[in-house]
């Protein structure tokens, strides 16, 4: 009886910014008399950050300081629609939308600078809240007085509108077949993890994590390692922790208080390294894809694969509860077939999705 | 039944098994606490009762007749956050905040109490506080600087709220 450690590693590919047709997001940016801009869009912070994602997409699309840009997203009601938080999209489809009108923006300020300081839109470009001649630094315009000129001057609001929507899918009328390019963003991550595992008790602890994440671009770094630290407690609460099994698929699988399900809790918190890769998209605003759901994705099969490197066992059904390893480590002792490790588990080989209705692997006489 | 919340005296009238938690949300509209489980087990509802942080769900009324109760909305404000606020802020330890208020006030009598709490303390103090967003990470290292009176409460930018800005309208009526 004794503790043993190990480490494990799980690699994952992970489709971010919203992989279906649909799905849009809108926004709208105009700018007060004084410069300052005001961004309406539908995107809901739910503490992922969104919103200082976009505020930071319209500052620097428009070329103005974060201070003066302004997001308003808490109007249901009178702001632009977005369909929600959900498939890693607020910073893909979102931050889109955002872009998109910021741009829009951007192009009626060059517009009204190009009259006032006579000098062709193309030749203009915008450093921190000024219009400046390409080339000649001293030739410039404050967008605050770009703004009161459209204001009093033009008699023009200066605003751009701007949406983002995967296009939908082509049915075809033949076979009812769709073909749809599948995803927005293709991001990778990878996981390792080192566990202690007992096994008199079963008790594995997760001692480090090092993760890797590419999100295209971390168009904010904190936010992102928020995300990819908040991920990794997650996903070591999926490998070790928290199950809705046996109440799921009943309607009270939540069971049936705040204590029958478990979530790491501070004292599982191990050492935790991460590091962020840019490989920016082509789509994305500034080159981002996404962090969002892939967060939590590869540390459960990483602390799998450190518990086999500990003790020589694979657990199959997450979470590895110290029943699932004890089990395990009993099994080992069955003969293997042939001298290999071949898994086969009674319960969870023949629940496999089937395309052919169960039928394709185990032919029954009835 | 009287008590002293934020420093000021209150009056309340719900029954006096109504839970101090109960009583803040719904009677005096104090809404920095967060009912999370209502049974003790997630540390959202941490109040100051006298200085100690309890959790506030199971706490009947008639149990803290009298006694001084420090709520989130009496420790700091937006221009002048407390020390932990502060280093919350500068941590950024909070993503969508359920859990923030329970956490500054635990950490809060924590660093009271134990000035220079080391990180064991702080892992003890904050055990049973459940966070479901930040995997814990910057809030240890917002207390571990808050203990350590490593905050700068005066970099605090007042978020989303430009100065407003001194402009020359050219041609304007105004
Ligand atoms: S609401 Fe009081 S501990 Fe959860
Ligand atoms: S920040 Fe969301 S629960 Fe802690």
């Amino acid at each position: 009886m004794a503790k043993h450690k190990g480490r494990g590693i799980a690699t994952i590919e992970y489709p971010t910014g919203m992989n279906q047709n649909g799905d849009p997001s809108q926004a709208w940016v105009k700018l007060k008399p004084d410069g300052r801009v005001d961004v309406f869009s539908g995107t809901v912070d739910i503490g992922q950050g969104s919103r200082t994602v976009h505020t930071q997409i319209v500052a620097d699309t428009l070329g103005v300081p974060f201070d003066w840009v302004t997001n308003d997203n808490t109007n249901t009601d009178s702001s632009a629609v977005c369909t929600g938080s959900f498939a890693s999209r607020g910073t893909f489809i979102g931050g889109n939308a955002v872009r998109f009108a910021a741009e829009q923006a951007r192009e009626r300020i060059l517009d009204i600078a190009s009259k006032e300081l006579e000098i062709a839109p193309g030749d203009l470009d915008i450093v921190e809240g000024e219009v400046v001649a390409k080339g000649a630094p001293d030739r410039k315009i404050g967008i605050p007085e770009v703004a009161a000129a459209a204001t009093w001057n033009y008699g023009e609001l200066i605003t751009g509108t701007g949406a983002a929507l995967k296009p939908y899918a082509d049915v075809s009328d033949d076979d009812g077949s769709v073909e749809i390019e599948p995803h927005s963003a293709i991001s990778y991550a990878a996981c390792v993890a080192e566990v202690e595992v007992d096994d008199e008790t079963g008790e594995v602890t997760v001692e480090r994590l090092i993760q890797v994440y590419d999100v295209g671009r971390a168009i904010n770094p904190t936010l992102v390692e928020g995300q990819i630290e908040g991920g990794a407690m997650m996903g070591l609460g999926l490998g070790l922790l928290e199950e809705a099994y046996p109440y799921y698929p009943a309607p009270d699988h939540r069971g049936g208080e705040f204590g029958a399900y478990l979530a790491p809790a501070l004292e599982d918190l191990p050492d935790v390294d991460n590091l962020i890769i840019e490989n920016p998209s082509e789509d994305g605003p500034f080159g981002a894809k996404a962090i969002g759901e892939m967060a939590n994705n590869a540390q459960p099969p990483a602390i799998v694969s450190a518990i086999y490197d500990a003790v020589g066992v694979w657990v199959t059904q997450m979470p590895a509860t110290p029943e699932r390893v004890l089990r395990a480590l009993d099994g080992e002792k069955e003969p293997r077939r042939e001298g290999k490790r071949v898994i086969f588990d009674d319960q969870l080989s023949i629940r496999t999705v089937s395309s052919a209705g169960g039928k394709g692997f185990f032919e029954t006489d009835g | 039944m009287r008590l002293t919340v934020n420093g000021e005296p209150r009056d309340l009238h719900s029954p006096p098994l109504t839970s101090l938690l109960t009583a803040l949300r719904e009677e005096l509209e104090i809404t920095s606490p967060k009912a999370g489980c209502h049974q003790g087990g997630c540390g959202a509802c941490t109040v100051l009762v006298d200085g100690e942080a309890r959790r506030s769900c199971l706490l009947p009324l008639a149990a803290v007749d009298g006694a001084a109760i420090t709520t989130l909305e009496g420790l700091g404000t937006s221009d002048n956050l407390s020390s932990v606020q502060a280093a919350f802020d500068e941590h950024y330890a909070a993503q969508c905040g359920f859990c923030t208020s329970g956490f500054i006030m635990a950490a809060t009598a924590l660093i009271d109490r134990t000035p220079k709490a080391s990180r064991e303390d702080i892992l003890t103090a904050l055990s049973g506080h459940v966070c479901r967003c930040t995997g814990y990470i910057k809030i240890v290292s917002a207390v571990e600087a808050a203990a350590k009176g490593d905050v700068h409460p005066e970099r605090v930018e007042p978020s989303f709220e430009p100065e407003e800005a001194e402009v020359l309208i050219p041609g304007s009526p105004a």
